[in-house]
């Protein structure tokens, strides 16, 4: 279980990017949603132990992520974000490293690299130089350094940012495989609402909402969202199109042809925030 | 210390990685190996004994500087630091693994520039003996002051700066081709700020080339003492 009480972080340029954040994640995979530069990644290097707070507390599983770090490095794995495999060397020799790292003897390693390669799809692959590797497959080695690590909790900051969405499918699969409690953070909706128990959603520097996909989405009980090229009645705007919800049965009657009707999705929370997802 | 992960670096990107990358291997010999040719062939061969014997240390020094280059990628690049920053990996684990492997790297120059060494009936086994020692201090030094700065640079183009001036200060200044007995002293004690100009003289010493100056010996050990405390305590491992 992941609680953080107050948590600040203002880095030396005078930036804040984490405003006295609050929380509790205490699901099998919970989602942190964000767009670029809302405070996810400080968010997640904080409690990875990469980074030490301002301000605030936090513990992982009871341990304190300022006082306790090497306890917490036992139990915690994070993957950070834009991390890639050692272009020269074998898939299954950057997961061997990354188990030695954590403490792991060679003959130890090898057989857990190998057998969480598997589990990820790159049986076939593991001796392949990383650069071989498609960008969906250099994802997935470091899926598989979370799965072998056998750690209790897993922080994946990104993991499927600039994938096709065939390779972002295969990703989610293998996060899917990981034992322990994971926590991601992701700018797409749609793999949140495709992977996770519980959204924590954060937007320049502030959580502003917390739940299931379901419980964030009852307030669109019964609405569509509606997008226009011009206002109408209540509407917001983003990028140059205006967007409206109006109820399902409705939607027919009341808008145009030119407007493109679409189901409410997790975006659309920041949309009534009025946050320019695209921007 | 975490053993286990300094050996599995060094190894497997080191000395495994090796096979497959031989060409940076070759690319590695270059730089001592064309000094050697310009010095030999400008002297006329007569300064190729001190080039032989300071040959050696440059490459060790340049060791050091790709470990830094090295180090540079692994953060920059791969985000490797980050990912090792989070397990019970120490930052002296991490700066040894990746000496390590850059050694490995260097190996094969080493060998090449010994066997010159006994083609031009230079090498004594106390000179053999005393170059190991040098070597292993200058490879400490030149690797710690390279893993303090990378910590503290923001970007890999700084370290691609850094590297560049270091190979002129470290490589191409010390009289490590050259007698040291031509500089004056004044100068020679200025560049000794540089662990491979105490190497170097106390290598043409030990070679028999040069007068035998032992006080250099103090100032390498001095040297590779701080750098190494500098790397150990200063370096910027958890960012805050």
């Amino acid at each position: 279980m992941i609680e953080a009480d107050g948590l600040r972080k203002r880095y030396k340029d005078g930036t804040v990017a984490l405003k006295r954040v609050s929380f509790r994640l205490d699901k099998k995979i919970s989602a942190i949603i964000g767009r670029n530069g809302a405070g996810k990644t400080t968010l997640m290097r904080i409690l990875s132990t990469q980074m030490m707070p301002t301000s605030g507390s936090a513990t992982i599983n009871g341990l304190d992520v300022i006082k306790q770090a090497d306890e917490i490095r036992k139990i915690a794995v994070s993957i950070p974000q834009e991390a890639r495999p050692v272009d020269y060397m074998p898939a299954v020799d950057c997961v061997k490293l990354y188990l030695a790292a954590r403490g792991f003897g060679s003959k130890q390693a090898k057989v857990s690299a190998e057998k969480a390669l598997r589990t990820v799809g790159l049986g076939d692959s593991m001796d392949k130089i990383a650069y071989e590797l498609s960008g969906g497959m250099k994802r997935k080695v470091f899926v598989a350094m979370a799965i072998a690590s056998n750690a209790d909790v897993i922080f994946l900051d990104e993991p499927t940012t600039g994938l096709d969405p065939f390779s972002r499918v295969e990703v989610w699969s293998a996060i899917r495989a990981i034992k322990g409690q994971v926590i991601l953070t992701t700018h797409y909706m749609e793999e949140a609402q495709a992977l996770s128990n519980d959204v924590l959603m954060i937007e320049a520097g502030k959580i502003f909402a917390q739940g299931t996909v379901d419980q964030l989405l009852r307030p669109f009980n019964g609405l569509v969202r509606v997008e226009s090229q011009r206002k109408k009645g209540t509407a917001y705007k983003v990028g140059s199109t205006w967007v409206s919800y109006v109820k399902k049965g409705m939607a027919k009657s009341l808008v145009g042809k030119d407007d493109i009707i679409k189901p409410v999705t997790l975006d659309d929370l920041f949309i009534k925030r009025g946050v320019n997802l695209e921007s | 210390m975490n053993r286990k992960f300094v050996m599995a670096h060094a190894w497997l990107t080191g000395g495994a990685a090796l096979r497959s990358n031989w060409l940076y291997m070759v690319t590695g010999m270059g730089f001592p190996l064309s000094l050697l040719f310009i010095v030999g062939v400008l002297s006329e061969g007569s300064l190729l004994p001190y080039a032989l014997a300071g040959g050696l240390i440059s490459i060790v020094a340049s060791n050091g500087i790709y470990t830094m280059a090295d180090l540079g990628m692994f953060k920059f690049e791969y985000m490797f630091k980050d990912l090792i920053v989070t397990t019970r990996t120490s930052p002296m684990d991490y700066m040894f693994g990746v000496m390590l492997a850059d050694f490995f790297w260097s190996i094969p120059s080493i060998v090449l520039y010994f066997v010159l060494d006994i083609v031009f009936h230079i090498l004594t086994p106390y000179a053999f003996v005393m170059t190991i020692i040098v070597a292993a201090l200058v490879l400490l030094a030149t690797a710690s002051l390279g893993f303090v700065l990378t910590s503290l640079v923001r970007h890999q183009r700084f370290v691609w700066a850094i590297t560049a001036m270091l190979s002129l200060t470290m490589m191409v200044f010390p009289p490590t081709f050259y007698p040291y007995t031509y500089l004056p002293r004044d100068v020679l004690w200025a560049i000794a700020i540089s662990p491979t100009t105490p190497a170097a003289v106390l290598e043409q010493g030990f070679f028999g080339i040069g007068p035998m100056m032992w006080s250099m010996l103090g100032v390498l050990v001095a040297e590779t003492v701080i750098l190494f405390l500098i790397a150990k305590y200063l370096t910027v491992w958890r960012e805050r």
